[in-house]
């Protein structure tokens, strides 16, 4: 014979694992579901193509005029009354982020495991977390401005919430990361909870912090459009009364300017965001 | 000990003026905003005690009224297929975008063509497209809403997939093209196996997003219950808003706990068998002895 | 005074990590604890300030118990105790003298702390510290740019700044070089002796161990198997305490650069 090894048994083939089979039929199920007419919202593939050929004369024609103005044609001479509008979301934008970053950053450190132990005041502070969260921000919009009036105060209070939802949620994550070696330090010192957070904790989140708070102003412009549409001030309003009797080329003006705005201030946050950090 | 440990050689301050500076553009900014704003400071004093009318009437007295209940819960229903849909096209669709987007997969002029188009279209916020195109289309449905989702979604999700894709590691690609794999080979074989588990962690947050997203096209009109919200606040009948607020909010959370555990056990399924000796890689347990206090 | 009595440390599952041990150190010792990764020297340590609260038994300092201390007095006693790290535990972040300040904290109110605001006869002591341990002009440096050696001596600065009267230092040369661990070894020597301080170090470099320890302490299994001075402690006491042969890796020597790993 030769003094070859007898080979080992080959392994039977691990039985497949059911978690991906599973997976895909929910997921057609429910996709099917959400389409059908009768379960879902009555997805008809050919009626929309039919619609978008039919519709794309809509965009293009205007409710007063009969020439061919509409969305791909903007009216400039309405862009004076968007620069009011439009600076008035901007405040919205900036207070909204100030209030809620600042609300926000104790708030982190109470539902973080790192910095708040298993306690009620953590579960609490979760909870209501998750519910604050779990409000969508044209909620916040629609309850200030019943309870208040329309106009951008409702405006701001409702970013603020979003905020703090937001960037709590954000920044404790980062909390939950950090190196536990100086929070073992300055306890092994004698410091107590807060002078610990500050010192130990603190200063490893604070460029995640300023990040946060750049991405959270980002946000709150397109968020106060959105939130303008019901009523709580800045451009959005303006963009609702002019869509809502279906001046089109007023609306892209708005659209315009919107979008100018935005790329600009993105390019300044990328800007900040890279001097700060 | 040595001459240096005199207290003369102690080091000064560094300057910061650009850092003070820069604080100071900001203030002046948010000092700005607080001077200019049209905000009546009569009525900031009144704020606290109407949103505690509000909260009185929607969930004390009268309270909810609970035979709103499947008319809330339909709403939410239609909202999450909303939302559901839309992702769904948002996902097939950028798939394929994102390979074609990523440098090292398609020629960089190609990546970049489809770079600038998925930013256009991310740069529009779903409500945008939606009243000013998909309602003109589609009408006041929920069609038209999942149709917005859709659109925005294509968007966000091609720029992620196609970072994800850029930062792969070369080698099994490598691998396969040496072995004489077709393109579409590679990508499916070489490239697909690593990137999906977080393309699909993408989806999944995405899904949890566009249920808000969802929400505010409703109030707009686009059906689902964010319709239900802005009808019954506009029209002061209260105890029906409270009913569907906690809807929302239920559904919401009920969404987010589920779809971030299948989140995390995507991402650590993929790290196991990547690692699979190293357990310290699925997340260290927070020592109890450490936390403060 | 620091006193063990019959101080045992168990952990959920039956581990035991210090094992009935009683112990006496008297102000002003330089004390060095050997054994095994495991043997105990880290609880040892952490059981002094309280980081690792006892099973069974007490830990007292000069007569007040560590063990039965709320937390107020737990921060008072922890607030004259300084301590150093294998891994610095520094922020790196921020600058020197802010970690060094941190030593300061217990004497200073919480809003003044929260806000930044020591007394300048708080940060005269801090730069006092940092004079002691030669690293003054790095006051206004970012920590994470010091090597690691130079962290180290901030830790101590740090420590330093507490004007303690017991120094806790686990593993603090572990991540140095050789020559760093010397340089750093001799600074908590000579601490030790100007200033007396009862210092206790846990050291896993046997070498180091003998040529710094003035009384040397060996753990196996959280129990005591050896208490006595360097002089007596040859190969067979280090084999007793290790439970095994010794090897390379117990001794850091100069030229093995090999020794000086993590």
């Amino acid at each position: 014979m030769t003094t070859a090894a007898v080979q080992p048994r080959r392994p039977a083939k691990p039985r497949p694992s059911l978690v991906v089979p599973i997976g895909i039929v929910a997921f057609l199920a429910i996709t099917w579901a959400s389409l059908s007419e009768q379960f879902g919202i009555a997805f008809d593939l050919g009626k929309i193509l039919e619609d978008i050929t039919a519709g794309g004369e809509i965009l293009i024609s205007d409710r007063d005029s009969a020439a061919q103005y509409g969305l791909l044609v903007p009216n400039w001479a309405f862009l004076p009354q968007t620069v009011e509008p439009m600076i008035e979301t901007f405040q919205m934008a900036v207070l909204a982020a100030t209030i809620g970053c600042a609300v926000a950053l104790p708030v982190a450190f109470v539902v973080s495991r790192v910095t708040t132990p298993n306690s009620p005041t953590f579960v609490l502070g979760r909870s209501v977390l998750s519910v604050v969260r779990a409000i969508p921000d044209i909620l916040y919009a629609l309850m200030f401005v019943a309870s208040v009036s329309i106009g951008p105060l409702a405006g701001i209070a409702a970013l603020v919430l979003f905020n703090i939802g937001v960037v709590a949620k954000l920044l404790s994550e980062t909390v939950d990361g950090v190196d536990q070696g100086p929070i073992e330090a300055a306890r092994a010192g004698g410091s107590n909870r807060p002078q610990t957070v500050r010192w130990a904790v603190l200063p490893q989140v604070l460029p995640n912090y300023v990040a946060y708070a750049l991405y959270t102003f980002e946000l709150n412009i397109r968020a106060a459009t959105v939130i303008g549409i019901v009523g709580a001030g800045g451009i959005g309003y303006l963009l609702r009364g002019q869509y809502q009797f279906f001046n089109w080329s007023n609306v892209s003006v708005i659209i315009i300017v919107l979008f100018v705005c935005v790329f600009f201030i993105e390019m300044i946050s990328i800007w900040l965001r890279r001097r700060l950090v | 000990m040595t001459a240096a440990t005199m207290a003369g050689n102690r080091p000064q301050r560094p300057s910061r003026t650009k850092r003070n500076l820069a604080l100071l553009g900001v203030g002046l900014i948010v000092a700005a905003a607080v001077a200019t704003v049209d905000v009546d400071p009569a009525e900031i004093l009144e704020l606290p005690a109407g949103v505690a009318l509000l909260f009185r009437e929607m969930f004390l007295d009268p309270g909810p009224d609970w035979s709103y209940l499947p008319t809330a819960m339909e709403g939410m229903l239609e909202s999450i297929q909303i939302a559901w849909v839309g992702t769904v096209i948002g996902a097939i669709l950028s798939l394929p975008l994102g390979f074609f987007g990523a440098k090292n997969v398609s020629s960089p002029l190609v990546s970049n063509v489809v770079r600038q188009f998925l930013n256009v279209i991310r740069a529009f916020p779903e409500i945008i497209l939606a009243i000013t195109i998909m309602i003109p289309i589609a009408g006041l449905t929920p069609v038209a809403g999942a149709l917005a989702l859709g659109i925005h979604s294509i968007g966000t999700l091609g720029k992620l997939t196609a970072e994800v894709v850029e930062g792969i590691d070369p080698g099994p690609v490598e691998a396969a093209r040496a072995a004489g794999g077709r393109p579409l080979q590679i990508q499916r074989w070489g490239i697909l196996p690593q990137v999906l588990p977080e393309i699909v962690a993408f989806w999944l947050y995405r899904f949890e997003i566009n249920i808000r997203a969802s929400a505010i096209l409703g109030a707009v009109g686009a059906g689902g219950i964010g319709f239900s919200l802005q009808q019954t606040i506009v029209f002061h009948r209260y105890e029906l808003a409270g009913t569907a607020i906690i809807v929302v909010v239920v559904a919401t959370i009920a969404v987010d706990t589920v779809s971030g555990w299948v989140r995390r056990r995507i991402i650590e399924g993929a790290d196991a068998r990547a690692r699979p000796g190293d357990v310290e890689a699925l997340g260290s347990p927070l020592r109890e002895d450490t936390a403060i206090g | 005074m620091i006193r063990f009595e019959d101080a045992s440390v168990t952990y959920p599952g039956g581990v035991h990590a210090l094992n009935k041990l009683s112990l006496e150190i008297p102000d002003g010792q330089m004390v060095v604890i050997v054994g095994l990764s495991g043997a105990g020297k880290s609880t040892l340590i952490r059981a002094i300030n309280g980081l690792v609260p006892l099973t069974e038994g007490d830990v007292t300092i000069d007569g007040v118990s560590v063990g039965s201390a709320n937390p107020r007095k737990l921060r008072e006693i922890r607030s004259r105790i300084g301590m150093i790290f294998q891994t610095f535990n520094l922020v790196k972040r921020t600058t020197v003298l802010n970690n060094v300040l941190m030593g300061r904290l217990h004497s200073t109110g919480t809003l003044r702390s929260l806000v930044g605001w020591y007394r300048p006869a708080d940060v005269e002591i801090a730069m006092k510290a940092l004079e002691r341990v030669d690293i003054v002009e790095k006051a206004h440096v970012r920590a994470s740019n010091l090597s690691g050696g130079q962290q180290q001596r901030v830790g101590i600065a740090r420590a330093l700044a507490q004007e303690p009267k017991i120094l806790l230092a686990d593993e603090p040369v572990a991540s140095l070089d050789p020559p760093t661990s010397h340089v750093v070894m001799r600074d908590l020597q000579r601490i030790n002796r100007e200033l007396g301080i009862t210092t206790i170090v846990n050291l896993h470099f046997l070498d180091l161990a003998k040529v710094y320890g003035e009384r040397i302490i060996g753990l196996r299994s959280g129990e005591l198997v050896y208490d006595g001075t360097a002089a007596a402690a040859d190969e067979n006491v280090f084999r007793d305490i290790y439970g095994r042969s010794l090897t390379a890796d117990d001794v850091m020597g100069e030229a093995s650069a090999a020794a000086a790993t993590l």
